[in-house]
């Protein structure tokens, strides 16, 4: 490697010699001549090296080659020779006169350079001396007569008993064979690792500048040394002034240590120059930690020290539940240890006072007890009922609706056994039983005291009884009006909706609806009853008149599933409850009124104040409304005071009262008091809860009803039983 | 068409218009998360909380005002600058041009907080009303080991721990401190500065660990930038009130002996009281200390007589409390023993007037001083005994400044288990539960103030007012309570008398309604009574009045309901461990 640099760089060197002695004329011919001497000293080395490159490559080739195929025909082994003696030729040709003396300086690895080869033919194809005795001429001139050959066989046995043929080679051109030395062979070995051929040869050895230039009689170049290597560089002295002259002016600062300046200063002078409002919003100081309690201190009182049970609870519970701090307790001051959430603590609360949104929020500091409003005392707002009186029992099934009579001694009630019973009020005696055979739905006692017939609602009958009380003329009357003649049809369609029949076992009519009739009222002359049938769509609501045995339907459209309806107490108005919403119809004008929003998800019964302005509505989610129908179309009040449906409200006809039940076996008693004053709003107040029922299949109180004149309160119950509270 | 569509290029109404979300914020600001989270903590600025929250709940909702006001500060464009410049380094230390990184990071602009302070807190007060967390997180830095990795320097640990001592040395001169308490946290101060109570916390003199997970350093190291900011400005300024120069410079032994607070407090003396030299030698000041003031004489005489008037101005601004305070430990000397922790001590008992030294260099006196009152130990076994002193627990210190009377020392003794420590934060009345030590404390402080002053006129209205009774301590508690019912008693039948009079007079015929109502009143006293009767009568009529209330009243009541009981709870439970150890005890005797 570090030859061929040299060799390249020599090269280089004679190539500019040339250039040089093209360019200048023959006009100093001694300085020619040491160039010329110069130049072929260095053609010389150069012929040197690529020579010795050239043979080593030779030597390689041949060796190589002859080792592989040893019985290789001499022809082309010789013919590699010879190109490269002709190239060698070559070079001698080029080579000046001065080239044969120094041979001698060139070290020649080569030992076939030493011994001459025996023929002396020259490079000709053997061929030539195919037929031939000799195959060619030793140095003297002889013929050199070629040797007997050996017949294949005979030549393979000699080899297989000699242990040396595996290192002899035939030289077809000598017509000898060769046997390779130990040397040689190792040599050879080297070759095909790949490492040089001799094992004395350094590849790497240090370069050893052969050519001294000091001593040498010519120089390379000539040129003298440039003044400038001698002179300070005019430059950098400008450029060092410059500097100079930038520093003295003060231009070019150094690093120096800065001065400290005072960086705390009496930022709040005086607070008046700040008084001006701040621009940006109200700024809201984020809330004090907590300060410590007893139990956070390092030695707090025994009773702040959770027992071992207590510690082992915390564990059962969730992560979250539990408690942040657990109090310890350390007997001494030196005991205390360093506090291992401390940074963690810290975190928190800046995490908190950066991210946490801030509200200003007013914390009323009041006692509880004041948010209450501030009712009158219940003493004074008695009569109410209060205490169970009476119990009426005798059904057999679930009581679903009483009944009370104008007069107020009696009560009808109506079962799922399949009976009405009318009971006398006072001594609790049962007057009758009618044994209707089906579950009732609904009992209705005529509102006039002179006319004692009740309506009962059966499936998909209403049945209009006589109850067999009042005196004679009363009685006579009743069976006048209860009697029906033949059925005259004076309207077909009228006829398959609603047909009216004489009852056949009972004395009283039977009226025939399409479907079932779940609620029956009477208006309050008591010559009018309306039924509602939830299942009849647009012909749901049916107004019969008792005197002409006639029957209508509403004119009204009907919007969602109708639940109850009601007479107006005092004028000709009636209402229709719906499932969410109540309408007040006007029924002489034949037009809508008012619609209600009660805002409840399914309305269950509803009942009018005695006044007629106020309504209030059960629902099927416990909650009670209160309507002023002066005031507005939405609730006054709403009451949530029972947890399961309410199944019915109810009026009293004189006392200020209203109750609600429900089916959680209670009855609220309210104290509703309305003003004759418009601007004064009603008073409304809980009273009392009734208990005492219970309950069975999941229902317990399914109505209640107001005595007429006595604030008693009756309660009927999914338990069979009837109960009566007084006050 | 939904009721929320707007249309294009119609201005946003309401809340939407009001606020916008932090993403957005980021957005609109052009910063990542983490430079707008400095930005948040320098500024002040924190989320709100809209009326209604347009975007889900689950964001977080930044008023626009604030985020323009975020957006208009040049503490934006400082902070990326600085970034800009880090980055400059990053690349030149990337290029192992090591000479330039050096350049750059000395010439690093610095960010400055003061105009931010200002702006924050406009006037002085409400810098000391926002001083609690600055406080707590300045002294916790203090105690906190420097780290490479977590990006702790020393230098700040350092400056915190010179903000937290020089707030100490001016609480403790100006005896504004009001409360201790040493919990398992750390230890509580309070102090009143200015009419606010400012309470901070300082951790416990151990190793901290410094926790790796869930704690984000640098969210802390950008509180603490801007909160040493502040404190530094508020200690210059209270230095200022109190005509002494600040930073102060101190005693370099005394701060390399870890007594930064003594040495600044001998700073205190030199450079503010020159004026006491008359006086000093009359109030048998420490040697040491009229040698340090006689030194500093000269340079100061010039404002001499300012100064006396001055302290005779502060002397009369001092109101009740701090001079109560100032007395507590008047003409006491307190020593210190090595295990006590002496930077709490060294704070506290100067603050309350007394005098104090340590075991070690640097100490004003030594052990063997004859003068020293108490000697502050917390060894199980005291070798050597001084018969002149007495030899107390540190506990004692704290009790005696919660309680501002000099408490006996029997309990604190020595080797001896202390009595409770209580939190002076806590109102016990308030809080349903008196521990024991409670009371005989509150005996022990009548016991001395009747010593003090016996009042001429208290004596008779003393038996009147049994709720005056319970708070002098003559009585015990359940007297206290009988008396209190008697009183009552006497009271509703006074009334009783009164209505009827009234009535009669009016022309009403005496009726069943003044006893209706004074049943009421009865019925109304059980309720609010500790224990109240479980009576369906009176549990039937409480739900009945809860019926009419709004649902939203109904909502409050609950929850204060709930509240309440959670507290009687809590009592309940610290009343039946008591029971239960008092039982243990006695079990224990027998």
């Amino acid at each position: 490697m570090r030859e061929r640099k040299k060799s390249s760089a020599v090269e280089v060197s004679s190539v500019k010699k040339k250039k040089e002695k093209k360019t200048k004329d023959n006009n100093e011919p001694r300085e020619q001549k040491e160039k010329e001497e110069s130049q072929s000293i260095m053609k010389q080395q150069k012929n040197t090296t690529s020579r010795w490159k050239k043979e080593k490559q030779r030597k390689t080739t041949e060796d190589y080659e002859s080792l592989r195929e040893s019985e290789l025909s001499g022809d082309e082994a010789h013919g590699t020779d010879r190109d490269v003696d002709n190239a060698d030729d070559h070079h001698e040709e080029d080579q000046t006169d001065g080239s044969e003396g120094h041979r001698g300086v060139e070290e020649s690895d080569s030992s076939e350079d030493e011994v001459a080869p025996r023929n002396t033919i020259g490079d000709v194809p053997l061929e030539w001396y195919k037929d031939e005795k000799h195959i060619g001429y030793d140095i003297s001139g002889k013929k050199i007569t070629k040797k007997e050959r050996q017949d294949k066989l005979a030549s393979f046995l000699a080899n297989v008993d000699d242990s040396k043929s595996w290192r002899k080679i035939y030289d077809e051109y000598n017509d000898e064979e060769v046997e390779l030395t130990k040397e040689e062979i190792r040599l050879v070995q080297r070759l095909l690792k790949g490492k040089a051929p001799h094992t004395d040869f350094d590849q790497y050895a240090d370069y050893v500048d052969w050519f001294k230039y000091d001593d040498a009689l010519h120089p390379l170049s000539n040129a003298p040394e440039p003044k400038r290597r001698f002179i300070p560089s005019k430059w950098e002295s400008k450029k060092v002034v410059q500097y100079v002259r930038a520093i003295r002016k003060g231009l070019i600062k150094f690093d120096e240590p800065k001065e400290e300046e005072p960086k705390f200063y009496l930022l709040w002078g005086d607070d008046s120059s700040a008084a001006e409002k701040a621009k940006h919003l109200a700024y809201i100081p984020a809330p004090k930690p907590k300060l410590p309690g007893h139990e956070e201190s390092y030695n707090p009182s025994l009773e702040y020290i959770p027992t071992q049970e207590e510690l082992n609870s915390y564990q059962l519970m969730y992560e979250e539940d539990r408690p942040k701090f657990i109090p310890r307790r350390f007997t001494s001051l030196r005991s205390v240890p360093a506090y291992e959430n401390a940074v963690k603590d810290s975190f928190e609360r800046c995490m908190d006072l950066y991210l946490c949104p801030r509200v200003r929020k007013k914390r009323v500091n009041i006692d509880p007890e004041t948010l209450k409003p501030k009712l009158p005392s219940r003493k004074d707002l008695k009569p109410y009922p209060v205490a169970c009186y009476l119990e009426y029992k005798g059904h057999k099934g679930a009581v679903v609706s009483i009944s009370t009579e104008a007069s107020g001694q009696w009560f009808a009630s109506g079962s799922t056994d399949g009976t009405v019973r009318i009971w006398e009020v006072e001594s609790g005696r049962c007057l009758r039983v009618l044994e209707i055979g089906e579950a009732i739905q609904y009992v209705a006692w005529n509102p006039l005291p002179e006319l004692p017939v009740l309506a009962v609602s059966v499936g998909q009958d209403v049945l209009i009884l006589n109850t067999g009380l009042g005196n004679e003329e009363e009685q006579r009357r009743v069976k006048d009006l209860l009697h029906v003649e033949t059925p005259t049809a004076p309207d077909d369609n009228m006829a398959s909706i609603v047909s009216w029949l004489q009852h056949d076992k009972l004395d009283g009519i039977r009226l025939r609806h399409f479907k079932m009739v779940s609620s029956v009222e009477w208006h309050r002359r008591g010559d009018y009853l309306s039924t509602v049938m939830p299942a009849g769509e647009s012909r749901a609501i049916f107004m019969h008149q008792l005197s002409k045995k006639l029957s209508h339907r509403i004119p009204f459209k009907l919007h969602g599933l109708p639940v109850s309806s009601v007479f107006h107490p005092t004028r000709s108005i009636f209402f229709v409850s719906t499932k969410k919403n109540i309408r007040v119809y006007d029924l002489l004008k034949q037009r809508l009124i008012k619609k209600l929003e009660t805002g409840l998800k399914e309305v269950s019964s509803i009942a009018i104040h005695p006044a007629g302005d106020n309504l209030i509505v059960g629902s099927r989610e416990g909650k009670l409304c209160w309507f002023d129908m002066d005031l507005s179309s939405k609730p006054y009040r709403v009451l949530k005071c029972h947890p399961k449906d309410i199944t019915n409200v109810a009026f009293h006809r004189s006392y200020p009262l209203f109750a609600s039940c429900s089916d959680d076996c209670t009855a609220y008693v309210f104290h509703g008091m309305v003003y004759s004053d418009l601007n004064q709003n009603p008073l409304i107040v809980p009273l009392e809860i009734l208990r005492g029922h219970t309950s069975s299949n999941g229902r317990g109180v399914m109505d209640c009803k107001f005595h007429p004149r006595q604030p008693w309160l009756f309660t009927a119950g999914a338990d069979s039983v009837i109960r009566l509270y007084c006050h | 068409m939904p009721k929320h569509y707007r249309p294009a290029g119609k201005k946003k109404e309401g809340n939407a218009a009001k606020y916008i979300t932090r993403s957005q914020a980021l957005k609109q600001l052009q910063v990542n998360t983490k430079l707008f989270r400095k930005l948040c903590i320098y500024k002040g600025v924190f989320p709100r909380e809209p009326k209604k929250k347009f975007r889900g709940n689950h964001q977080t909702y930044y008023h626009l005002k604030d985020v323009s006001f975020i957006r208009h500060d040049p503490i934006l464009e400082d902070l990326r600058a600085k970034s800009a410049y880090r980055k400059k380094i990053i690349k030149a230390k990337a290029k192992r041009n090591k000479e330039l990184a050096d350049i750059l990071k000395n010439r690093q602009p610095e960010i400055k907080l003061d105009r931010l302070v200002q702006e924050r807190y406009p006037h002085f007060i409400d810098a000391l009303r926002d001083l609690d967390d600055p406080l707590t997180l300045v002294h916790l830095f203090a105690a906190l080991p420097a780290s490479d990795r977590l990006k702790i320097e020393v230098k700040r640990v350092h400056n915190c721990r010179k903000l937290s001592h020089e707030w100490q040395a001016y609480i403790s001169r100006t005896h504004k401190l009001r409360k201790v308490f040493i919990s398992v946290k750390g230890v509580y101060y309070q102090a009143e500065v200015e009419g606010q109570k400012i309470t901070w916390l300082t951790p416990h003199g151990m190793q901290q660990v410094l926790p790796d997970d869930d704690v984000v350093y640098d969210v802390l190291l950008s509180f603490l930038e801007f909160y040493e900011t502040l404190l530094a400005f508020v200690n210059f300024k209270l230095y200022h009130s109190i005509n002494v120069k600040y930073p102060p410079i101190l005693d370099p032994q005394l701060e390399a002996s870890a007594a930064e607070l003594y040495a600044l407090a001998r700073y205190f003396d030199a450079n503010s009281r020159p004026s006491e030299k008359v006086e000093a030698t009359q109030e048998e000041e420490s040697d040491l200390r009229l040698a340090q003031l006689q030194h500093q004489l000269p340079s100061n005489e010039p404002g001499a007589l300012m100064q006396l008037v001055k302290d005779a101005a502060d002397e009369n601004e001092e109101d009740e409390d701090t001079k109560e305070c100032k007395n507590l430990f008047k003409n006491m000397r307190f020593f210190l023993s090595r295990e006590v922790p002496r930077e709490s001590m060294l704070f506290v008992i100067p603050a309350f007037g007394g005098t104090v030294s340590w075991e070690g260099e640097g100490a004003p006196f030594s052990e063997t001083d004859q003068s020293i009152t108490h000697q502050i130990v917390d060894r199980p076994t005291q070798g050597h005994v001084y018969l002149s002193r007495e030899y107390v627990q540190p506990q004692w210190v704290y009790d005696c400044v919660n309680t501002r009377i000099i408490l006996p020392t029997d309990a604190y003794m020595v080797g001896s288990v202390p009595p409770p420590h209580l939190s002076p934060f806590v109102d016990n009345e308030e809080e349903g539960y008196v521990p024991d030590y409670a009371e005989t404390i509150k005996r022990l402080k009548s016991a001395a103030k009747n010593e003090i002053l016996p009042m001429p006129g208290m004596g008779k209205e003393d038996l009147d007012d049994p709720q005056n009774l319970l708070a002098e301590g003559y009585i015990s508690r359940a007297e206290a309570i009988e008396a209190a019912e008697r009183k009552q008693k006497m009271m509703t039948l006074e009334k009783q008398y009164h209505d009827e009079l009234k009535m009669e007079l009016d022309g009403f015929k005496y009726s069943s309604s003044v006893s209706d109502a004074t049943k009421q009143k009865s019925g109304e006293d059980m309720e609010t009574g500790e224990e109240p009767l479980p009576d369906v009568q009176q549990i039937s009529t409480e739900d009945m009045s809860k019926l009419l209330m709004s649902r939203k009243k109904r909502g409050l009541y609950e929850a204060m309901k709930k509240g309440q009981e959670r507290k009687k709870a809590h009592v309940d439970l610290l009343k039946q461990r008591k029971k239960k150890i008092e039982a243990a005890e006695k079990f224990k005797k027998n």
